[in-house]
């Protein structure tokens, strides 16, 4: 049976009077204000530093310890006070060695003001028609480099689920570093639908494949996702920029290195927190590494990312038969230097063990 | 005129830094970052803080191993550079930061405490050093 709802003027009428009646309005439970004394900490008067009101500044307190394991399993925001009964949530990486890096507030910071908006501030009128054989490599990598973006994405939206809120200036930053994909996603098909040619041949996809199926831990992930493939993507990201044909493809290359840059950052600053608090984190990355290396060297070994390279590089077929060729492997050499350089700097000697085919490319 | 490099030329790019933002196309955001140039004997220590170029000064070597990186290239290079962005009112692709980067050996950016993050900061904040050398364009430069 339906209860006769008051009118508003009758709800109205009951608030004046309420002050001088204390009747509850028929319906309406009598509020109760208990909760407002339940708080861990309050009184907290955090105040804006010269860069602003940061996500970092408000880590005071209780606030801002940061445990080494959660325990929590529930949603709880850090230094909110715990409500006994809620049921636990599939959050399965509660160490804080298993996702951290000390630069996450900044970066989620830095992401936030630092966004781009490729319909608009890409100056696309500056495209300007292209050689065939360079507009249908310029449209190759756009594809592959959009389909790596969209495996950073996936592997990020896969432990999102799985990352225990109390960690939360991690979670945030990698929500920005989704968000940074699904940009690079936009702008490179943009730039390939928009000068007269299109979308090219699907990539084998190995390393993306490697890096998806890395489901033994979020840190794992990142060894392939952002030491080995992020390390040789910033390597194509300064070739493309200093290849860029117009002021479009500049402003494309170079906003995507930044964003990229910033990934690659809380990356390796996650691998080097695992390795120095995580005892023998090192042992399973010099593993991981092994058998990535396959992986990686076959993928350079595939022909169309290195001939598209070259041809880039080259202004074109003929030339990237010669000079192209030889500044793509220039540049495979120099993210193999980078790469082994981050490896000596995480403890992980790979010098005499890097796998031979990449071996080869440091060789004259 | 203003001579390159001077501390005064560095002051005259800073402000018209400063005071057009249609000269910022770094994101749009802010950059805050301290950063040292090596040019030739002469040293020079720049600020960026939020979306300002806070400071240019003179340095020295000593100071500059303070700074997150330091841009380091043959003083012809350097003036190199300066004049592409005079003749082209923006560095040409073979004289921006990244190619310049890209051709040197050892590349021309580097952490005076091998700092791996801080290293980064070059890539993150590259944009934001290119449009403060673009901005150079706008200063009447003789080179030194």
């Amino acid at each position: 049976m339906s209860e006769k709802l008051p009118t508003e003027a009758a709800v109205t009428a009951a608030g004046e009077a309420d002050s001088k009646t204390i009747e509850p309005v028929h319906g309406v439970h009598k509020p109760k204000y208990d909760w407002m004394g339940l708080t861990n900490e309050w009184g907290v008067r955090v105040k804006p530093g010269i860069h602003g009101l940061r996500l970092g500044d408000l880590n005071v307190g209780i606030y801002g310890e940061i445990p080494e394991f959660w325990e929590d399993q529930t949603r709880r925001p850090r230094g909110a006070l715990s409500r006994p009964g809620i049921p636990p949530l599939p959050y399965s990486l509660r160490y804080k060695h298993e996702m951290w890096a000390d630069c996450a507030a900044d970066l989620y910071e830095e992401a936030i003001q630092r966004r781009w908006i490729p319909a608009t501030e890409v100056p696309w009128d500056s495209l300007e028609v292209l050689p065939d054989d360079v507009e249908r490599a310029v449209c190759q990598i756009c594809t592959e480099l959009s389909q790596c973006a969209n495996t950073e994405l996936e592997i990020i939206a896969y432990w999102q689920d799985r990352m225990s809120y109390g960690y939360f200036e991690v979670k945030q930053f990698l929500a920005t570093v989704t968000f940074d994909c699904a940009r690079h996603m936009e702008v490179l098909r943009k730039r390939a639908l928009s000068n007269g040619g299109g979308l090219g041949i699907e990539s084998r996809g190995r390393v993306n494949r490697m890096i998806l199926e890395s489901s033994g831990g979020w840190t794992e992930a990142v060894v392939y996702l952002y030491l080995m493939r992020g390390t040789y993507i910033t390597r194509l990201l300064t070739g493309l920029l200093s290849s860029a044909h117009n002021d479009a493809e500049s402003f494309i290359y170079s906003h995507m290195l930044e964003d990229h840059a910033r990934h690659l950052t809380y990356g390796y600053d996650h691998l080097k927190y695992a390795a120095t608090h995580r005892k023998g984190s090192t042992a399973i990355m010099r593993t991981l590494l092994t058998i990535g290396e396959g992986h990686m060297a076959d993928e350079l070994k595939d022909g169309v990312v290195r001939s598209a390279m070259a041809i880039i590089f080259g202004g074109g077929i003929e030339g990237g038969r010669t000079r192209g060729m030889k500044r793509y492997l220039l540049l495979v050499r120099e993210f193999l230097e980078d790469y082994l350089a981050l490896c000596r700097w995480l403890g992980i000697d790979r010098e005499e063990t890097l796998h031979p085919m990449l071996k080869s490319y440091l060789e004259d | 005129m203003a001579v390159f490099p001077s501390k005064e030329w560095f002051e005259e790019v800073r402000e018209v830094y400063n005071s057009d933002r249609s000269l910022h196309s770094g994101g749009g955001g802010a950059c805050d970052t301290t950063a040292g140039f090596s040019i030739g004997d002469r040293r020079y220590r720049i600020e960026f803080a939020g979306l300002e170029c806070a400071e240019v000064r003179e340095s020295n070597d000593a100071e500059l191993a303070e700074t997150d990186f330091i841009i380091e290239m043959p003083i012809e290079s350097w003036k190199a550079m300066v004049r592409d962005v005079q003749e082209n009112g923006k560095a040409s692709s073979s004289q921006t930061l990244n190619s310049l980067d890209l051709g040197l050996e050892d590349g021309i950016a580097h952490s005076p405490v091998d700092d791996q993050y801080k290293q980064d900061l070059f890539y993150r904040y590259n944009q934001n050093f290119q449009d403060f050398f673009n901005a150079s364009s706008r200063v009447e430069t003789t080179l030194e």
